[in-house]
Order: C-alpha cells, then structure tokens, then sequence
C-alpha cells in the first residue's frame, strides 16, 4: 500500500479566553506569592489615626476600622483563597477519581456501596457538609481545605465513573481484557488517560466552586482565624461599615470576582482545547 | 425527448473549515428523467450524500453552492427548494431511528406534511396516514399509526418514513443509503416496496447509496461519483457489465461477491482518497490508477459516448488491459489440520432488566446463543452469518471466554479452558473488531499498542519487541514510520490493520474476526481480506469469521454456520451452504442479498415476513413463525432433528432433506 494521506495532527491553537484566563490567574498567584515582600504595610499592623481612610495614594484600597492598609490585608488574604480553591480540588481529586474508577470497573457491590455513600453525601447541602465537618473541630485554614476538599469528592466521583463506565464499553478495553490485562492495567493505562480531559474541565470549573464555598465557609468564621486576612473573612468583617466605608469590603469582593472569573475562563478554554466534540473534524 | 424532472449541471460545493475550503463536490451534473431512477455510488467521502444536502437547500452557512443550473420540474431549486421539499421532493434517509421523532406517535407523523403542505385537517390526514402506511405493506396500520418509533422493529420504522416521504405525491424521492442501516431480509423487504412503489406511482428516484447490488436491482441509470466528480454515468447494466472509467473498474474488482464464490483474490484500490482542500486540476483518480499516463494530468472532462459519459480520456484506450491482479503470496495452503477450538452446548441467557426493575418483576430474559457446538480446525476460517441479534458476536465472546458462559464446555487445542482462561489460552485466541474507531485506544501510538501484547505473555523486549513491532507493520503492509502514529492520525482501513497487527503481536493460533471488514469501503475491505487470507496461508491461523455480509463471508470461508435465534440452523463447507439443499432460512438470506448482475432473479425471490425480533418460540423450530415452507403444528412443538444430506453438511429442519434439495439455486449463478 502506498503512503497514504495521513491526516497531519491538527496544530492545535490556543483558545484566546484560556490564554486571557492563564494569565490573570498567574498574576493572582505571583502577587500572593510575593505578597509579603512587596506589602506596602503591615497587614495587621494596627494605626488608629488611619481608620476608615478611602482610597489614595498611600492607601490604595483605603484603610479598615483598625487603620489596618487594605490593599496589604488582600495581598496577604490571596494565597489562602488560591490555597483553598487548588488544595481543596486536588484533594476531592485524589480520593474521588480512583473511587469512580473502581466503582465503574467493579460493578455490583463494590459500585452499589461507593456510588450510594456518594449519594448520600451529595443529597448534604455543600455548606452545610462543610460546617459539618468543621464543627466537630477546631477551625482554621487547612481543615477548612479538606472541608471544602471532601465536599466535593461526590462530584469527582460521579464524573470519573461516569467518563470511565463510557470507556469501558470501547472495544480497546475488549482488547485488553482478551489479552487477560487486570484491573489495574485497563484502568491506569487505558482507562485514565483518556478519561483525563473531561476530569481536567472539571477540575477548573470545581476551583471556582471552592473557593466560593471556602470563602463562605470562612465568612461564617470557619476558615483562617482573626487576625488573619481572608478574602470571605474580610467581607465578614466589614459588614458594620458596609455604608460609611465600603471599600473595606469591595476590595476584598472584586478581587474574590476576578479570581474567580479568571478560573472560570480557564476552565472554558480548556474545554475548548481539551473536549474532542469541539474539535475540528474533517470532512464528512 | 421530454424534460427532464430533475436537471442538474455543474454542481459545486465547498465547506468552509479549519483547514480550509473542502471542495466536496466539483462540476457534478445529472439529470432524471420523469419515472427514471438514478443511482448515485461511490465510497464514503465521495460527496454522494451532499448532493443529496445540495437539492434539498439543506446545507449549513458554511457550505458554498454554485451551479450552472438546478431545477426541478422547470423550477430553479436554488430558489424553491424550501417549498418543494416535503412536498414535492420527498426523502428517507439512512437511519429510521434517528429519522423519527421518538415522541411523537407515527400517524402523527405520517400526517405531518399533509397538514403542513396540503393543508388537511389532522383528523383527515391521520386518516390519509393510515392508508399509506398500509400502502407500505404495514399490516395493522391503524395500531401502527397510534404506536410510538420504539415500539416497531427497523425495517417498520423505515416503512413509516417512506410513507412520510410519500404523503405529499412528490414526483421525486431522494434515498439516502436507505437500507444500510437494516438487516439483509428486512432491505430485501423495503426494497421489494420501493420496486412496486415506482412502478405504481411512477415516482423518480435517486438513490445514494455505497451497494451496487441494491443500485442494480432498483435503478436504470448510474452516475459513479469519486471524490466530488462524476467519474462515469451511463445505463446501470452497461455500465456495471462493462465498467469503463478505470475506478469503476476498480470497484467492481475489488468487490467480493457471492455469486463469484471464493475466488483467489479481490483486487484492492491501492492508497486513498486526494486532499479536498487541495482539489487537483487533472485525474484526481490518477495517484490510484493504474493505467495513469502523462496526460492524465490534465483537466478530464466527461465524454459522452454511447449512451455513457466517462471522465477519462484513456478509457477506450485501455480497456482491453486487465486490471492489474496482486500476486498471490503464498502458493501453497496447508489444508485445514487437526481440531483446534471444540466448543460444545455452549449458552448464554441476558437478563433484559436489571437493578433494581429486576428485584420486583419476574426476569426477562434473552437468549442470546442457546446450545451451540461448533469445532475449528487449525488454519480453517469457519464464517458466522445471520442476522443482527442472532447471538453470533455473543458466540464470538463466548468461545474467547470473555463473557462467562451459562453452561457449555470450551476445549482448546486438546485442553480443557476454565471460565477464567490462563494466559496461555488468552495468548493464543485473539479478537478483531468491527469498528475500527473505538478498538485502538486513542492516547497510544501504534508502537505502544503492539509493543504491550509482547510484554503481557513475555514474547519480546527491548530491541527485540521493535523489530517485531516492525515485522508485524509489515505484516499487515504498512512502513515503519506507523511506529509514531496515533490512532486520529490513521485512516480506517490503516487502523484496522493496526487492530489487526495487534491480536496477531502475540502469535495467536484463533483470531475471532466480529464484522471485521463492515466498516470499511469496497477498495480498502478488499485489501484486508486478502491480508487476511494471507494470514491464515503463510502463518496458519484459523478464524471464527462473523459477517453480516453473505458475500464477503462466501469469499473467504472454508465452512459456513448460519445461525438463528441463538442456534445454528446450517453447517457445512461453503459450497454446500451457498447451494440445494437449504435450510429455508439460509434459502431466505441468501435470495434477500442484493447482487451485481442478478437481474432477472425474481423467481428465485424467497422472503421472510417480519424480522428476527417477532414472537419467540418456547418450543419447536426457532424459526417456525417466519418460516415461509412451514410444515405445520410440527415445527411449533418439536425440536427439529439435525439432517445430514452430505458429509459435514448439518441442517436442523423437520422437512425432509430430499425436499429441501429441490429449492431454486438463491444464487444465480452459484456453480
């Protein structure tokens, strides 16, 4: 048979929104890296004669109740929101894609078992699981990341077994089992690497999720304790001075928004890239 | 001469795409007289069905329609086509299932376009409905028009879109692959309508579709596209008897056909088709053609000869050369050796509710394959035909043991093999899948697929592994440089070779081969059969061949078993299936394939009322409720006993064998 026309891999362009996304996210997670070297003040560096200043040149998000600078309190507030919204969706990750896996691949029992705990988790309301959880406890950053992390372990769950059940009825997973691959093999080398793009999207969209629900949860003063700067802490913290001074809370609240934009888009963009039905497809 | 009903010449299209414009269709011209019926053919890619898009105004923004002209019945279809479609212009396209609208009740949508067009009321066009559907030869039309589309088997479901298409009285009805979707005695069945349909209606036809059987039977023009050009047109029996243009040739040689029987070797159509997006100003045939000569290189324009127009001009110069054979590789074949996989009483039952549904009714179930022997010898290639849902890819996985098996006992090269088979067994028994698309995983490069099966049972490593990587490419004709490839990077027919390659990797003695050649066109399916066949000569490796596609199956097959229902009904060498004595549903089957050149073979016509999924019979002949030489209470209440009318020839009828003997030949010209 002579050379055949082989389709070349289709160059594959960047989706200008994941672009965008990427680097608004990159900025947020550079600035709270950097966040302490480059404050301007001390973030709970109390000065009575600066309470309640607006915005200005020395003060550029204005000043809090405590003469506190507000724009140092978001700088050093950002990398618990990152921190929340990443740990808390590598974690739901880690536990949730091997037990969609194994419910998937393990039907009768072992799926009835995983795939009705999970429904019953989910039939919690998230923040109600999560208060749940942090209730028994004592608060701060790191059980409220595993909080937010287990709440949605259901929803990784149903997804992988979902993407993987799907998978499972292809005829290269038939191959493989002809071959007498184990469980192990068809799940680890044929199943995940196909089932990663969907999980990928997922994952980006569930960040947004989280760190919504880590920013409630600390706004209802389960997260990072006082004097600690958290974004949804801080909103919390401004409600008396909502009228008089606003920006208090605002600063906090457009950066939690663009954040959470910019996840978003990023999770858009790469469905673009990632999800084969929006690829382009020859001709027919 | 009267004006045509449909005029069409010089019909471009182009789709827009990400790599640029697709110049799908190029200069197409075809005209249809009133009464007439045009076939349109070509392999997939071709631009059949975009003609079909084009005449309907049915194509997205992103298509470009040019012509030089469009009209129907003297109107311009560029402007009216909105208007005349479902009314005067009627269609069925492939799928019934798709075509239906599951929500709505049939008559309801029988009665659609009657409203819609003709502005009847709904209550008498339900009633109009009623008596089309019964026009289609839908016994109890009334309850039909009330039943929802899941409630009617395939071949009803495409009764009901023809009698759609036909509400309005159009004077055209386009058919896009309308029986590709069905079985071969249900298409027998829509086909015998659409033959009583045009000859009482006078309806025109233009049928696309990729079986030049059906194309034969049906239409008395042909218009053959290749890659969006008319490559030749002409009378369906001149130019089917006499193809000309070099790829019409091809095709015809690369066909696999019944009536030929088992002949050497199909000629495949090396290489594939041209780029669109880069439409090449002269032969676009040229690369594949094996007459290619200096001036082919120049724009062909369709010369009209005696009633035929060929887009070549080397046609008449070359048509006395043979189209060029491949050499056979091996001379000699071993004949089939000792007994490899006997597989005895095998069954398998599926629960058709499950879960929770399943804890409070009584069961239902299905059995899929019900008591099945069945013993392959070494290097033999024993073919499985029937219909869809007889139970033969369930038999396929049974005897690999990859669904557990209800009861029965697998011997494999003398041993016994457990319900969980140890590597030994897995190494030497492969599997083929149809769909090239979904059996090679898409995140591996073929290196990666065929290296893993030498790892698992511990053939090869390292180097090693790569030259057999490499042996095993060239095995199945394909150069080194696949080693990198990915699956989205292949066409269909390398992947198969690809799926192909892989079950061979661990040197296995069975290969189950589940429709392993249905997905792929005339001119690649004929280069994988003769790999095939190849295969089983030079390395001995038997197959378990399950077809639908009766000729492709006569073509390589040393014995034949038809199953039905879950058991098999007829076995025996090839010869002996395909000729008197017939078990009558294997007379049924072999009468309902539509083949080249079998004009004329009405009389031998034997058809089967409904499909495969009507009542099941508890006791008795399996077959008894279609059976159309049905005894009588006998082959509803006893089992019918196995006849030996030659030597390995066993058919399971109650009528005696010196009866079933004097059948008509089903093939016309079967030797």
């Amino acid at each position: 048979m002579s050379a055949s026309a082989a389709t070349a891999a289709p160059r594959r362009r960047l989706p200008r929104t994941l672009v965008v996304g990427l680097v608004v996210v990159g900025a947020i997670a550079i600035l709270a890296i950097l966040g302490p070297w480059i404050a301007p003040y001390d973030p709970q560096g109390f000065s009575m004669r600066m309470r309640l200043r607006p915005p200005s040149a020395e003060h550029w998000f204005g000043t809090d109740e405590f003469g506190r600078d507000v724009f140092s309190r978001v700088l050093a507030g950002a990398h618990h929101s990152l921190l929340m919204g990443f740990g808390a969706t590598a974690i739901s990750l880690v536990i949730g894609v091997p037990l969609g896996l194994i419910a998937a691949f393990h039907r009768g029992w072992v799926e009835e078992v995983v795939m009705r705990g999970v429904d019953l988790m989910i039939s919690l309301p998230p923040v109600l699981l999560g208060l749940l959880i942090l209730a028994v406890t004592e608060p701060g950053l790191f059980k409220t990341v595993l909080a937010v992390g287990l709440v949605y372990v259901p929803i990784m769950t149903r997804l992988a077994r979902a993407v993987a059940l799907e998978l499972l009825a292809e005829d290269f997973v038939e191959a493989a089992r002809a071959r007498g691959e184990g469980a192990f093999h068809i799940l680890v080398r044929e199943i995940l690497p196909n089932a990663w793009p969907p999980l990928i999207v997922e994952t980006a969209l569930r960040i947004t999720f989280a760190i919504l629900l880590g920013s409630a949860l600390s706004f209802l003063g389960l997260g990072p304790q006082p004097p600690d700067s958290e974004w949804g802490l801080m909103i919390a913290e401004s409600r008396p001075f909502i009228s008089e001074a606003p920006w208090i809370g605002l600063a906090p609240g457009i950066c939690l928004c663009l954040l959470l934009i910019a996840v978003n888009v990023v999770g858009e963009g790469l469905r673009d890239l990632l999800d084969p039905r929006m690829r382009g497809r020859g001709h027919g | 001469m009267a004006e045509p009903l449909l005029d069409i010449a010089g019909l471009s299209l182009a789709y827009d795409t990400a790599r640029g414009a697709v110049r799908a269709l190029d200069g197409v011209s075809l005209a249809i007289p009133r009464g007439g019926a045009m076939g349109l053919v070509g392999e997939s890619g071709s631009g059949k069905s975009s003609v079909v898009l084009a005449l309907l105004g049915l194509l997205g923004k992103e298509a470009t329609v040019t012509a030089d002209r469009m009209s129907f019945a003297g109107e311009d279809l560029r402007a009216a086509a909105a208007r005349l479609r479902g009314a005067r212009i009627g269609t069925v396209f492939q799928d019934p299932a798709a075509a239906l609208n599951p929500a709505l009740r049939i008559g309801a949508q029988v009665a659609e376009p009657l409203v819609q067009h003709r502005g009847l009321s709904p209550r008498a066009a339900l009633a109009r409905a009623v008596e089309l559907l019964a026009e289609m030869g839908i016994p109890r039309p009334a309850a039909v028009a009330q039943a929802y589309p899941h409630q009617l088997s395939g071949g009803m479901k495409q009764r009901a879109v023809i009698a759609t298409a036909l509400a309005c009285e159009p004077e055209l009805l386009l058919l896009d692959e309308p029986t590709t979707a069905l079985d071969v005695t249900v298409e027998a069945q829509i086909l015998d309508l659409l033959e009583k349909l045009r000859a009482e209606r006078g309806v025109s036809m233009l049928l696309v579709s990729h079986n030049l059987g059906i194309v034969d039977r049906l239409c008395d023009e042909l218009t053959v596209l290749y890659a969006g050009r008319v490559a030749e047109a002409g009378r369906t029996a001149d130019l089917l008897d006499a193809p000309r243009h070099p790829y019409t040739r091809g095709l015809l040689a690369a066909l696999p056909r019944i009536d030929r029987g088992r002949i050497a070797r199909l000629a495949p159509i090396p290489g594939s088709l041209p780029d669109l997006t880069q439409p090449d100003p002269g032969c676009n045939f040229r690369p594949r053609c094996p007459f290619a000569a200096a001036g082919c290189a120049a724009p062909q324009a369709l010369r009209h000869g005696d009633a035929r127009a060929v887009a070549c001009h080397r046609a008449e110069a070359v048509r006395d050369l043979p189209w060029p054979q491949p050499e056979p590789v091996a001379t000699t074949r071993a004949p089939p050796g000792a007994s490899l996989l006997e597989a005895q009483d095998l069954a398998r039952s599926f629960s058709l509710d499950s879960g929770f549904a399943g804890m409070f009714r009584r069961r239902a179930e299905v059995r899929a394959v019900d008591g099945v022997s069945l013993t392959l010898r070494r290097g033999e290639v024993i073919g499985l035909v029937g219909e869809s849902g007889c139970g033969k890819s369930t038999l396929g996985r049974l005897v690999l043991r990859l669904i557990a098996a209800d009861r029965g006992r697998i011997g494999f090269d003398g041993e016994e093999v457990p319900p969980k088979p140890p590597d030994a067994f897995r190494r030497r028994a492969q599997i083929v899948f149809q769909n090239p698309d979904t059996s090679l995983n898409p995140r591996q490069t073929v290196d990666q697929a065929l290296r893993r099966p030498m790892e698992r049972f511990g053939l090869a490593r390292g180097a090693a592994a790569t030259a057999e990587v490499e042996r095993l490419l060239a095995l199945v004709r394909l150069t080194p440089a696949y080693r990198t490839r990915y699956p989205h990077q292949m066409s269909g027919g390398e992947k198969q070779r690809i799926g192909i390659a892989r079950a061979l990797a661990s040197r296995p003695d069975l290969l189950v081969c589940d429709e392993a050649v249905s997905a792929l066109d005339v001119s690649v399916q004929a280069a994988v059969l003769n790999l095939l066949g190849d295969l089983r000569d030079t390395l001995g490796v038997a197959y378990l061949f399950i077809s639908h596609d009766i000729g492709v199956v006569a073509h390589v097959a040393d014995r034949i078993a038809v199953m039905y229902r879950g058991a098999i009904v007829e076995e025996g060498a090839a010869a002996q299936v395909l000729s008197p004595p017939y078990h009558p549903y294997t007379q049924a089957l072999l009468s309902a394939v539509p083949v080249v050149g079998a004009r004329g073979r009405a009389a031998a016509r034997m058809r089967l009322a409904g499909d495969v999924f009507a009542a099941p019979a508890e006791r008795g002949c399996r077959f008894a409720h279609r059976c159309p030489a049905k005894l009588g209470a006998i082959c509803e209440d006893q089992a019918p006993p196995v006849q030996v009318p030659a030597p390995g020839h066993r058919i399971a009828c109650h009528i005696p064998a010196a009866e079933l003997a004097r059948a008509p030949a089903a093939l016309a010209a079967a030797e």
